[in-house]
């Protein structure tokens, strides 16, 4: 048997049907992004764990260089000489040794561009199919001897080559050509995982990647039936001091665990979002259910005179909650297949190519997914579940004592209670910062929802004044539209139930708060980025690389060589441990690195790095406690330590860091393969720009990933990036602003739908049809405007904050952008027209008699 | 299964409700309205009532706190031989569901159920087990048996009417509180619901308290109480229409 309340529920759902499907959809674009975070990253790891243990073949040990700290796969390593091999091959039980060679190499397309791809791009050693790697011959044959090479398919097809043809590739000694004679592939995909592969034969890998008898690593291939715990006693017994032997699932599982690292970084990204999206859907389900509760007060009040209880009111509400949250759920788990398929998508057709990831919904997916839109619908909805099991039965007859008196005071204690307790986090998390980066972010974003939530429940108080006020001024160039009566009736409308109107702009508000927060954050790094380089940037040109893996040393040791070039230096980082924690050394060369970069030296000279001095900056200095003369001591990755003496003193490390080496105290210490991140160079005197780019544009023609910029140009380019990191944001961001207009087009028509009978009487008594379209946009636009104000009087001073609460290498002044502030307003009319859509053309199409009926 | 509520403890009694001294007060000293002011009444099993007066008379207040609706300001109600006072309203909810049937001028059903559900509504909420025969024979008097699944909207007013007397006799409550139950209707529809409402306390030996303005109405009961300025001005036994209207404009001075 159907119970009442069930029956009651299920009725009140299919009666407003639209009103659950507007709803709905609010709730779905959170789950959607939960869902589609865990189903994208669950997807793309396990392709690219599937990818590194195919590629993994039948490795089973690796050897390679020891590292004194940190991360075993993204460390830098010394690499291992071949000359090993021939002893390791050797030994019992061993079947073969190859060389793991692994340098850049860019492949060159028919038309002459270096060909673009979402991974890297590298060149290898490879023995061929019958190798320990898992990397297969799909067409063709094996590259043999210094002229022959063979690619991955994909790579081949979307360069334009085909086997035969001529290849042009720049690998790390500069340019070369080779004769396709193969194509290859893993069992699962004709690509390289996003990456691009050219295959050489292991000597043509020595000599054309620079390896120069190096290996980065040693694969050891065993006997059948041989234990490896065996061999690696023995192998261990031979090696050097500085090697390890480990087997072939660790090094795997190493580098698909940093791969993975990087996945779930993008996933949390997306997890953000969904906080955003379903943190403003709460409101949305918030307002909507308790218009719903007083819209249907005589209903409800008839239900508890005929003896319905309290709880089965309360139950009946949240039932409906249930229902639309359960509807959200299925609908935004398979939203959230689309939105991994949708981003798989933007990935491979940027030639990710990712390993046919397959996109299912796991377990756990699922039940995140069900107890987040379960319960932030039903959290949302139970307040004004509360308060219907509040209505007295006598509102059935006397519906004028429906709801008790508005609370004004106990809501002004909550709120501002709960705002103080938000203010108190928010500052814990950004200036006290507990528990590292997880606390920090957890106090914040706890600390913001108070701050929101208090926000939302005190704007009741202001928003009849400010939606008078707003009223008044808009819009400013023409006659205010108090001075009609669509406006007056409009703007009396808006202050009619400060409640609703409070919680209406109170979606926008968080959205557009979120909004002004970001852009006075990036304003201000932008600004302190460009004031920083502005005055720090001595160098004419720069060079840095659109690759991933920076640029090859014999650049700038080609430019070095260029005559209208005066001071070049190339700037190259390694990770090394300083009193125990790991820090970022650079190294540049001491002759030329203080004509090309300002650090604002307080004490000592640049040029002291050439002997083997350390320069540092003046933060750590204190942290020290060293001056001019003393020593620091420095653990460099691969174990060897050193005592290097401070030979320089510095205010501005914007470019250079807080460490600065000279290329040789690096070299000695390091002998792993060395890239550059930028190469900074001036001009000779004498010599025109024009002349000097010409000269540095020749060189850069045999480097294909090098991009020769001017200082403008330099500066542009860093704006550029941190603008389409914005985008991004503002992107997802639009997604909250979107639910709520959702949220203002819903609240509009639930009041469109109360206020019949009224509609009815003023067509009656004469409105034109437009002229009642005019007053709901009116309305509308009242509504969103007080929204946006809130979210610009509350986003742009947390923006301030997080702007001071971050460190002084990363923002040293602030910067409000009035321009995205006018922006949000104009944008936050037209959200008011848009949603002012529906509903107004709901109202002006009411049939006047039969509204005038309506009870 | 459904478990049927222990109900509060009731017997036999010669009284279907009845009050005591009532006093019901709005506001405060100066601007206090007396909106009822003293009234004690009492309706005997198997009578049909009603309560008149002028707008404003208390009438309707009357009713809604011998219901249980709205609270005294002081003085007793009971309903049967359960008194209402110290109810809490978990008991009051229970009371109306089971010994209180409604009939209100308007808005008397939900409009998501149909015209069954929302006649056996009450007796569902309480997981109480109707008494089919007697259900029968209710939606038999009230002429229902064609109208039973049709939602509200699908019904005219007198039928609507009707739907609502029957859920108001469906579960066989101690007595029936009908507020202007004609109010709404044209005055041939109005007069079918009052002989039926005067058929439920004839034939079936219902119990009805009914709150009208109109003497016509009045003329079906076989009381009727006068009310005016929250006092019991008078009270009538078998009334007709042209006497309650002569004792209502000497009220009206």
């Amino acid at each position: 048997m159907v119970t009442p309340v069930l029956r009651l529920t299920l009725r009140g759902v299919l009666a407003r049907k639209f009103r659950i499907l507007l709803t709905v959809l609010a709730v779905v674009s959170g789950v959607a992004f939960v869902s589609g975070a865990f189903v994208l990253t669950d997807g793309v790891k396990s392709s690219i764990n599937g990818l590194f243990d195919e590629l993994r073949g039948e490795i089973d040990l690796e050897i390679r260089a020891t590292i004194a700290f940190g991360d075993a796969a993204r460390a830098t390593r010394d690499p291992v000489p071949t000359s090993l091999m021939s002893e390791l091959a050797n030994i019992p039980g061993v079947r073969t040794v190859e060389a793991n060679i692994l340098r850049e190499a860019t492949i060159i397309d028919t038309d002459g561009d270096p060909l673009r791809s979402s991974g890297p791009s590298f060149g290898i050693a490879w023995v061929g199919p019958d190798g320990l790697d898992g990397r297969i011959l799909l067409e063709g044959e094996v590259a043999q001897g210094p002229d022959q090479v063979t690619i991955d398919k994909s790579s081949a097809r979307r360069a334009g080559y085909e086997i035969g043809d001529r290849v042009t590739i720049v690998g790390p000694t500069g340019k070369g050509e080779f004769s396709l004679v193969g194509l290859t592939g893993t069992k699962s995909t004709s690509g390289g995982g996003g990456a691009s592969v050219s295959a050489f034969d292991p000597e043509t890998a020595d000599t054309f990647l620079g390896a120069n008898g190096f290996a980065d690593s040693l694969y050891i291939g065993l006997d059948d039936g041989v234990d490896a715990d065996d061999v690696i006693d023995e192998v261990t017994a031979i090696l050097p001091a500085t090697f390890e032997v480990i087997p072939g699932e660790q090094s795997a599982e190493e580098t698909a665990g940093a791969i993975n690292d990087i996945i779930d970084i993008f996933g949390n990204v997306l997890l953000g979002f969904a906080a955003v999206s379903l943190f403003v859907s709460a409101f949305l389900i918030f307002n909507t259910f308790a218009i719903i509760v007083s819209q249907r007060m005589r209903e409800l009040a008839l239900l508890r005179a005929v003896g319905a209880s309290t709880r089965q009111i309360r139950s009946m509400i949240i039932g409906e909650a249930l229902v639309i949250g359960i509807l959200a759920t299925a609908l935004g788990l398979l939203a959230g297949l689309g939105v991994a398929s949708a981003i798989t998508a933007v990935f491979n057709a940027s030639g990710a190519a990712f390993p046919s990831a397959n996109l299912t919904i796991s377990l756990r997916t699922f039940l995140v997914s069900l107890f987040i839109g379960l319960g932030v619908t039903i959290a949302a909805a139970a307040v004004p579940a509360v308060r219907a099991g509040r209505i007295p039965p006598v509102a059935a007859m006397r519906p004028e004592l429906g709801f008790s008196a508005l609370q004004r005071n106990k809501r002004l204690i909550v709120g501002t209670s709960t705002l103080a307790a938000g203010l108190a986090l928010l500052a814990i998390g950004l200036f006290v910062q507990p528990g590292g980066a997880a606390g920090t972010l957890s106090s914040s974003a706890i600390g913001a929802i108070l701050l929101f939530l208090g926000i939302a429940s005190l704007s009741t108080t202001v928003a009849a004044p400010i939606s008078k006020a707003i009223s008044n001024i808009l819009p400013v160039p023409f006659r205010p539209m108090t001075r009609t009566v669509p406006g007056r009736l409009a703007s009396r409308n808006a202050q009619r139930t400060p409640r609703r109107t409070a919680s209406t702009a109170s979606a926008l508000m968080v959205g557009l708060a979120l909004v002004s927060t970001v852009s006075v954050v990036a304003e201000s790094v932008k600004k302190s980025f460009t004031d920083q380089l502005s005055t720090s940037v001595t160098a004419d040109f720069f060079v840095s690389s659109s690759g991933f893996q920076g640029l090859p040393p014999a650049f700038a040791e080609a430019l070095a060589e260029v005559p209208e070039l005066t001071a070049v230096s190339p700037f190259r980082a390694t990770n090394a441990q300083v009193n125990g924690s790991t820090k970022q050394i650079g190294a540049v060369r001491g002759e030329a690195f203080g004509k090309l970069v300002d650090i604002d030296l307080r004490e000592g000279t640049i040029e002291s790095i050439i002997d083997g001095a350390i320069l540092l900056h003046s933060d750590p200095a204190r942290d020290l406690a060293v001056g001019l003369g003393d020593t620091v001591e420095v653990t460099w990755q691969n174990g060897t330590q050193s005592s290097l003496t401070v030979g320089g003193i510095y205010e501005d490390s914007s470019i250079a860091g807080n460490w600065l080496v000279s290329l040789e105290t690096l070299s000695a210490v390091s002998k792993a393969p060395p890239t550059d991140f930028f190469i900074g160079a001036k001009i000779a005197e004498g010599v025109s720009v024009e002349d000097a780019r010409a000269a540095v544009e020749a060189v850069a023609v045999d480097y294909p990933s090098a991009e020769v910029q001017n200082q403008a140009e330099f500066q542009q380019a860093q704006e550029d990036q941190i603008n389409q990191l914005l985008s991004i944001v503002y992107g997802l961001l639009i997604f909250a602003i979107f639910i709520a207009v959702l949220g203002i087009a819903n609240t509009m028509a639930l009041s469109v739908f109360e206020r019949t009978r009224e509609f009815g009487l003023l067509r009656a008594v004469g409105m034109s049809r437009k002229a009642l379209k005019r007053s709901i946009r009116w309305e509308a636009i009242i509504v969103s405007v007080f929204g946006a104000t809130l979210g610009i009087v509350v986003g742009v001073p947390l923006g301030l904050s997080v702007a001071w609460a971050l460190p002084d290498s990363f923002i040293t002044s602030t910067q409000i952008p009035i321009g995205t502030i006018v922006n949000i307003l104009i944008a936050s009319i037209i959200v008011g027209v848009l949603a002012a859509i529906f509903p107004a053309r709901r109202a002006s199409k009411l049939d006047v008699l039969e509204s005038i009926a309506t009870t | 299964m459904p478990t049927t509520e222990k109900s509060p403890k009731s017997g036999p009694s010669t009284t279907a409700a009845g009050a005591v001294d009532v006093y019901k007060i709005y506001g405060k000293e100066d601007s206090e309205v007396r909106a009822l002011d003293g009234v004690s009444v009492e309706f005997a099993p198997g009578q049909f009532t009603a309560i008149m007066g002028p707008s404003g008379s208390g009438k309707s207040t009357l009713m809604h706190c011998l219901a249980g609706l709205d609270s005294l300001t002081s003085g007793s109600v009971t309903i049967g031989d359960v008194s209402l006072a110290g109810l809490d309203d978990k008991e009051l909810t229970r009371l109306r569901r089971e010994k209180i049937g409604f009939i209100f001028q308007a808005y008397n059903l939900i409009p998501t159920l149909t015209a069954l559900e929302n006649i056996t509504l009450p007796m569902d909420l309480g997981n109480i087990e109707y008494d089919q025969a007697w259900l029968d024979t209710v939606i038999d008097a009230m002429g229902l048996r064609n109208r039973l699944d049709h939602r509200p909207s699908e019904l005219s007013g007198g039928q609507q009417q009707r739907v609502a007397v029957a859920r108001a006799l469906a579960s066989r409550p101690d007595i029936i509180f009908a507020d202007e139950p004609t109010g709404n209707l044209d005055s041939r529809t109005g007069a079918e619901i009052l002989r039926f409402m005067r058929t439920a306390v004839t034939d079936l030996g219902q119990t009805i308290v009914m709150v009208t303005h109109d003497p016509v109405a009045a003329a079906y009961a076989d009381r009727v109480v006068f009310l005016a300025d929250g006092k019991i001005v008078d009270q009538m036994d078998a009334p007709t229409a042209e006497r309650v209207l002569d004792r209502m404009k000497r009220l009206g001075n």
